[in-house]
């Protein structure tokens, strides 16, 4: 981070950028043995491929039936440029493992899903290449969903092409709201009016689970308070997790447990895994859940068929709580051969009919906003609330591969999870929390 | 033994006489050819014995010294994602250890839990295998071969496995234990996790490291029992002494090298303990009052790409076994000499 310096992309720093990113390239080249990495990429119309392969790396399950997607995207690409593809699907679980590794042996794939979070992660060691000059030549950059390209820029350069994306809203059962009388809550007091309606009418059922292996649920409480995970100031990050709004948020979210009893002490060790097993068990009125779970749901219960309804998380006093927007980029690695071929597939994959299919197919929203606004005309029960809660509260997380860090120490996880369990106050909690990240946050 | 000098002074003579020959005794098979080796009678050249361990050497080489010493050098630096790419690395002395010696984690959460937890659950296993063992030596082959395949499908379950049953026996709200002991009004399931407090989390993790570590230990000390002479324990019966003193005073001394040997390896075992933990809820990091030193360095090293500081945990805990195995060693040893 500090060698390149932040903020405003002056000439000069881009021209360091690439010169830093160039020495990288060599170093990486050096060690694995890859002669032919580090040109200059470029935006053509037409790419010559004849007789080339790429290496393509898709995650495993976004797309449940991915084979016939996986043809028609070969086809086409052959027919583009005659080149033909080898595609690879990776498992999440295993993947930002397989990819570490990939780039520490330099065996890593041409073109590659990269999810946002880790994106400016393996950008910063230098494994992806800038795409900001060949999105500008394409004439994509206006079209692009911002929180998807917050996501992808690490110091003035875009890392990732945003190629799909999904958000956190609230998912419920229909029946449920319906047979207590309950109309899907627009602010936080409903919310907790709408809970309590809901418990009396289901002592049985969990009203609203507060899991405490889980990040994200807390997020949109802590934004929707006014607060902030972080704040950059200058080169560096401070946390703000523990800001008054954002002590309002978490108060307010933890209390849904503590409070009002809306969730079980089981949830304080839940993870989002652990969620979904229980709403499709039948067990949970309303939940914290991506726009990617609905059919999952459903398949693992298919008596919810028809009940599973959704709405976006409501502001304090009406409107929307922002929710993490994630998703996946398409990355092009410096260390390919073939960086114009590469970026032309991403150019396929991510725009048009491609992009299209890949959506449609996956339950995802497309990177595009000219094809999200296409989503949110069709008006799907399911699917409309999340593009509402995606266009008018998507949000990213601090972009910075220190958040990353973070992430992997479970700080806002931690904090949950002790709030929940009665072991520190949400004062407390959250000023241990904002400690560990600004420890995090000056190492690098 | 004392007595026999009175009775039959001939026959301690001539045990006498041998007792300064025996300690060469045992060497004396292995001492001789070596020195024909040096002689060199051309039969088997130095670099013969050399050549046959070959492959076991370079498999242990690569599969244990490189990784060791590669662990030891990452823990003197400062080694993220970023030299992983670009192969560069950067010394920075002691200063992982200091930050690890210095976090208060460490001495209040990640020590205490991997030292206490090793502790109880070497005693309890030992102690677990060991009444094992002796009701087996009890029963007939029968019942014998029964027993012995079902407390074998424990140590043949493999950590994951029989962690998700454990964890799922004690689950919060749909688990067996807390169902039961709900209904009889024991503990109240709407208030209760016991995943979040930190004893009842290491009182199950106990319990799933005994279950899959007492049939090692059983089997091990059965195997020895049957080596203990039937005379010995006769003649103490007949002296009177009763069964707790017949296994004091006359079983353990005789296996003491097998309660070593089922001593150090749990030791070792339970010290390192990383899946039975990670696995339970809260245990990848959530919780922080459950870390242990292995699932801390995990979380550091792989989580975190903070691989240096990972690695400098690492190191501590293996320095921090060797302490310990030393130790052990040589007070063993000392009573043997007493």
């Amino acid at each position: 981070m500090r060698k390149f310096g932040s903020g405003g992309l002056t000439r000069t720093r881009r021209g360091a950028l690439g010169l830093g990113l160039a020495s990288m390239v060599l170093a990486t080249a050096a060690c694995g043995g890859d002669s032919g990495g580090g040109e200059e990429l470029q935006n053509a119309d037409e790419v010559s491929g004849e007789g080339k392969s790429l290496s393509v790396w898709i995650m495993e399950g976004t797309n449940p039936d991915a084979d016939p997607y996986v043809e028609d995207l070969k086809t086409a690409f052959k027919d583009e440029t005659g080149a033909d593809l080898d595609v690879q699907f990776v498992p999440w679980a295993d993947a930002h493992d397989k990819f570490v590794k990939s780039i520490a042996g330099g065996t890593t794939p041409d073109v590659a899903e990269v999810g946002t979070t880790w994106t400016p992660e393996f950008a910063d060691a230098g494994a992806l290449a800038d795409l900001t000059d060949v999105v500008d030549e394409a004439g994509l950059d206006g079209d692009l969903v911002p929180g998807l390209v917050d996501a992808g820029t690490v110091d003035g350069g875009l890392y990732g092409m945003p190629w799909y994306a999904g958000v956190r809203s609230v998912v419920y059962r229909t029946d449920v709201f319906e047979k207590a009388g309950v109309t899907p809550p627009t602010s936080w007091d409903e919310l907790v009016a709408a809970g309590e309606k809901l418990k009396a009418a289901n002592p049985d059922m969990i009203t609203f689970p507060v899991p405490g292996d889980s990040e994200y649920g807390v997020y949109p409480f802590v934004w929707g308070a006014g607060g902030e995970i972080a704040a950059q100031e200058g080169d560096t990050w401070a946390s703000e997790i523990d800001s008054p709004e954002a002590q309002e948020g978490i108060s307010f979210y933890t209390d849904l447990a503590k409070e009002h009893g809306f969730s079980t002490p089981a949830a304080t060790t839940w993870d989002e895994a652990d969620l979904s097993d229980a709403f499709s068990r039948g067990d949970v009125a309303m939940m914290i859940a991506g726009s990617w779970t609905p059919g999952a749901l459903v398949e693992a219960n298919p008596d919810l068929e028809g009940k599973i309804g959704a709405f976006p998380i409501p502001g304090p006093d009406g409107g929307v709580s922002p929710s993490f927007l994630g998703g996946s980029h398409l990355g092009v690695f410096e260390a390919s051969e073939n960086k114009d071929l590469a970026w032309a597939l991403v150019k396929l994959m991510a725009t048009g009919d491609m992009a299209d299919e890949w959506s449609q197919q996956s339950g995802f929203f497309p990177g595009t906003e000219s094809l999200l606004q296409k989503v949110q005309e069709e008006d799907d029960p399911v699917v409309s609330p999340f593009a509402t809660q995606m266009v008018d509260g998507g949000a990213s997380l601090p972009v910075t591969p220190l958040y990353g860090q973070v992430q992997g120490k479970k700080t806002v996880s931690a904090m949950l999870q002790s709030i929940l369990s009665g072991d520190a106050s949400v004062a407390d909690a959250s000023s241990q929390a904002a400690d560990e990240m600004d420890e995090i946050f000056n190492q690098g | 033994m004392t007595t026999s000098p009175d009775v039959q002074p001939g026959v301690a003579v001539t045990e006498s006489r041998q007792t300064p020959a025996a300690p060469s005794g045992p060497a004396a098979p292995g001492g001789r050819p070596s020195r024909r080796d040096r002689a060199g009678n051309g039969l088997t050249p130095g670099w013969l014995p050399w050549l046959l361990q070959a492959p076991a050497l370079v498999v242990l080489f690569g599969l244990l010294v490189y990784p060791l010493v590669r662990v030891a050098v990452l823990s003197f630096q400062d080694f993220g994602l970023r030299e992983l790419v670009t192969g560069e690395s950067s010394w920075v002395g002691l200063d992982n250890f200091t930050e690890v010696l210095t976090d208060p984690l460490l001495w209040k959460v990640a020590l205490p839990n991997t030292a206490v937890f090793a502790a109880v659950n070497v005693f309890l296993t030992v102690a677990v295998g060991t009444a094992v063992a002796l009701l087996l030596a009890k029963l007939g082959p029968w019942a014998r071969g029964i027993l012995t395949s079902a407390i074998m499908v424990a140590w043949a379950m493999p950590a994951v496995t029989g962690t998700y049953v454990w964890v799922y026996l004690f689950d919060a709200r749909d688990g067996f234990v807390m169902q039961t002991l709900g209904s009889l009004g024991l503990v109240d399931p709407e208030t209760t996790n016991w995943f979040t407090e930190r004893l009842p989390f290491f009182a199950i993790a106990t319990a799933n490291v005994v279950h899959h570590g007492f049939p090692f230990v059983a089997v091990t000390i059965l195997a020895g029992l049957m080596t203990v002479p039937k005379e010995m324990l006769e003649a103490a019966a007949l002296d009177g002494a009763g069964a707790w003193r017949r296994f004091r005073y006359v079983t353990m001394p005789l296996l003491k090298p097998v309660f070593a040997v089922v001593t150090i390896l749990s030791t070792i075992w339970d010290f390192k303990v990383f899946t039975q933990i990670y696995l339970m809820p809260g245990g990848s990091g959530t919780n922080r009052e459950v870390l242990n030193l292995g699932t801390w360095s995990y979380i550091t090293a792989i989580s975190q790409n903070r691989y240096g500081l990972g690695a400098a945990i690492a190191v501590l805990l293996t320095l921090l076994l060797l302490v310990i195995t030393a130790v052990y060693l040589r007070t063993l040893f000392k009573q043997e000499e007493l």
